[in-house]
């Protein structure tokens, strides 16, 4: 059995793999095969999968890349995220790619698909727009053409061919990742201490460009060697992390909310892995497995900022999930000028203040090297919660 | 219930440990204390040589660190940098163990002083010691213990002869009390222009009262302020504390405040963040909560 420690510096290095060499040594051995990155919230992977391409998660460049021509593409009350995706695509550490999908997020995702566009015209890119209209016939029908639709483009450019049989098998493979992730999350509300947020949040970042099917074999073996650890018992705060579902925390801001006595027992980061709540179901009779991936969506698709739905819904879900995972507290983590995640507090706050669940907001940026304010601000907020029940 | 609890402070100069039996998670008794300066030394090393140490100094085996149990202790807590102590069953923020260390020393304390090497804070707490408010020196040296070793140091005097020999003056020379490098550039101009060391220190200590009395002020320090850290200690400084008050009595600014040293003080810190442990321990046992029970 491989250690937990050997896993955790084996996910590290996949997480810090800038320059996307494991998509270049997959490349080379899958010749003519197409690898796409897509940006964050939501991509349906197995789509790309069955069309034998790599789906690779693109995050921005974190905290290890200075942005310089980055920032000439974007205002100064613009989020950092896709300053820095577009540093790593001028530097040339985007080359493996040989298309980008840009999903429905926010203005500022779909401004950076079009900058792509005119960028990198020798490029397939697409702009994924995801349906606000849940009805099967109206959104669940536009957006399985549009699914459809880059199957062509991407067959045009090389990729296999759409097929029923691979898509039907591509999201089996997703499932069974989706249900592995599903148990790491169940450790880490169980057994606090033996899976940190951190370390599953590497466990799960480690899969950005894998397959589901490789992720999910090395997901397994965190699992049995996160089981195995002999570890004390901690007595933190159990809080819920959200706003974190595009531009990522630094690793360190998590690492710093831990040692400041939390255990973060939930979180939507890297939401894209947890987008559909739980497995893909097989088309209904006369239907297709891209049916499937749409009806997915629209019924089972988190509650999260990118999804126009009643501020109502948004907020129980919220209190489902405190409730859930019996989290005492929750940190609104939000990327600085993340309009989606900061249009959306507020109807969440009132949502936890209804229920009397006490919580605290902070703000970050992908590159964020200091944090000691946010230690002394999440420290007070887990004494107030442990000590005295309530907020600061 | 009687509960056996430790609480390990890692500040920037030194590790303080305190070892407590308490009743029912209430006061109890400082069974032992102990305090290491870092020096050069690694930290994670000095944290645990200081917790064996005031094990040692308790009577009490000091829990192994492979092992998952922290017995003979119910809780041990960890409070300041504390990735840095390993085995602890929790933490508690730097403030809301200052407010209740000071709490232990004086129960009717209304605020604490915390002064450390690095930083200076005022607290302010309700009788429970959870923290209402808080003030804390900036990124500027001339508000913390740093600089008073730096002062020493170009004086030539040993650092625990600097309170005495600040008391021996009095009134002291008067020193910029805006910024810790124009103090220095003071401090070496007056030994040149012959002046003693025990006016410059206490020239030196008013300089640092003035500027922790204004974090004292904003807010609201009124009534008995403990002084914890590693100055709790310095009878300079408390001496020059009183007397900053005192004349501001005089003037027209209503201060009220009354300082209480202690000289356990300085390991307040510790010792709040061990009633805090013995607190939490008997909270989750009427909860019923497994949380930190044995793995």
């Amino acid at each position: 059995m491989t250690s937990f420690d050997t896993l955790m510096q084996q996910a590290r290095a996949c997480v810090d793999d800038r320059r996307l060499e494991r998509v270049r040594a997959w490349k080379q051995e899958n010749p003519g095969a197409l690898a796409i990155g897509h940006m964050p919230i939501y991509t349906p992977r197995p789509l790309l999968e069955a069309l034998g391409c790599l789906p690779v998660a693109v995050f921005g460049g974190g905290d290890q890349v200075d942005v310089i021509r980055g920032d000439a593409y974007f205002q100064s009350y613009i989020c950092h995220i896709p300053r820095s995706t577009i540093e790593l695509a001028l530097g040339g550490e985007l080359e493996p790619l040989d298309g980008m999908v840009f999903p429905a997020i926010c203005d500022v995702i779909r401004n950076l698909g079009g900058m792509w566009k005119l960028l990198f015209p020798e490029k397939w890119s697409a702009y994924l727009d995801l349906p606000q209209n849940f009805d099967r016939r109206l959104g669940g029908a536009f957006y399985a053409g549009e699914l459809r639709r880059f199957a062509r483009e991407l067959e045009a450019r090389g990729a296999r061919p759409l097929d029923e049989v691979r898509l039907r098998a591509a999201i089996a493979d997703e499932n069974a990742r989706r249900a592995t992730i599903d148990e790491l999350d169940v450790l880490r509300r169980d057994e606090p201490h033996r899976l940190r947020a951190s370390e599953a949040y590497l466990a799960v970042r480690a899969g950005s460009a894998m397959t589901a099917a490789e992720h999910t074999a090395f997901l397994r073996e965190v699992l049995v060697a996160a089981r195995e650890r002999q570890t004390r018992k901690l007595d933190n705060v159990r809080v819920v992390v959200v706003g974190s579902f595009c531009e990522q925390p630094p690793l360190d801001l998590i690492i710093t909310l831990e040692r400041a006595g939390c255990d973060i027992v939930a979180d939507d980061m890297q939401l894209g892995m947890r987008m559909i709540e739980g497995a893909i179901d097989a088309p209904s009779a006369g239907r297709d497995s891209v049916d499937a991936l749409a009806d997915a969506y629209l019924d089972r698709g988190a509650a999260t900022a990118s999804r126009y739905i009643g501020e109502l819904v948004k907020g129980r879900a919220l209190i489902d999930r405190v409730r859930a995972v019996r989290a005492e507290g929750v940190v609104f983590a939000a990327a600085s000028f993340c309009d989606p995640a900061l249009l959306d507090q507020p109807m969440l706050e009132a949502a936890l203040q209804r229920e009397g669940i006490a919580f605290t907001t902070l703000k970050y940026a992908e590159n964020t090297g200091q944090f000691q304010t946010i230690r002394e601000q999440a420290g007070a907020f887990s004494d107030s919660v442990k000590l005295w029940g309530g907020a600061a | 219930m009687s509960h056996l609890t430790a609480g390990i402070d890692v500040g920037s100069s030194s590790v303080k440990a305190a070892i407590l039996r308490s009743v029912a998670g209430d006061h109890g008794e400082l069974v032992a204390s102990a305090t290491q300066r870092i020096r050069r030394r690694n930290v994670r090393e000095v944290a645990r040589a200081t917790f064996e140490e005031v094990c040692e100094r308790a009577g009490l085996p000091c829990p192994a660190l492979d092992s998952l149990s922290t017995a003979p202790f119910d809780y041990v807590a960890s409070t300041g940098e504390a990735d840095l102590v390993e085995g602890a069953t929790g933490h508690f923020y730097g403030m809301t163990a200052h407010a209740r260390g000071a709490l232990f020393l004086d129960p009717e304390a209304a605020a604490a002083l915390d002064v450390g090497a690095l930083h200076a804070r005022a607290i302010r707490m309700d009788p429970r010691g959870k923290v209402m408010r808080h003030r804390m020196t900036s990124q500027c040296a001339s508000g913390s213990g740093q600089f008073i070793e730096n002062i020493a140091r170009y004086l030539g005097v040993p650092l625990e002869d600097v309170g005495t020999l600040s008391t021996q003056s009095p009134s002291g020379e008067e020193v910029s009390s805006i910024c810790a490098v124009l103090a220095e550039t003071d401090v070496i101009n007056m030994v040149s222009r012959g002046i003693g060391a025990p006016d410059i220190l206490k020239g030196i200590h008013l300089s640092l009262a003035g500027r922790l009395l204004r974090l004292l002020r904003a807010i609201g320090g009124d009534g008995k302020v403990v002084v914890t850290g590693g100055l709790a200690i310095d009878e300079g400084l408390v001496k020059a504390l009183r007397e900053t008050i005192a004349g501001e009595r005089r003037g027209s600014k209503a201060v009220t405040s009354t300082i209480v040293a202690d000289p356990r003080g300085v390991v307040a810190g510790a010792l709040g963040a061990a009633l805090l442990g013995a607190f939490r321990t008997e909270q989750l046992r009427r909860l019923g909560d497994a949380r930190i029970s044995a793995a």
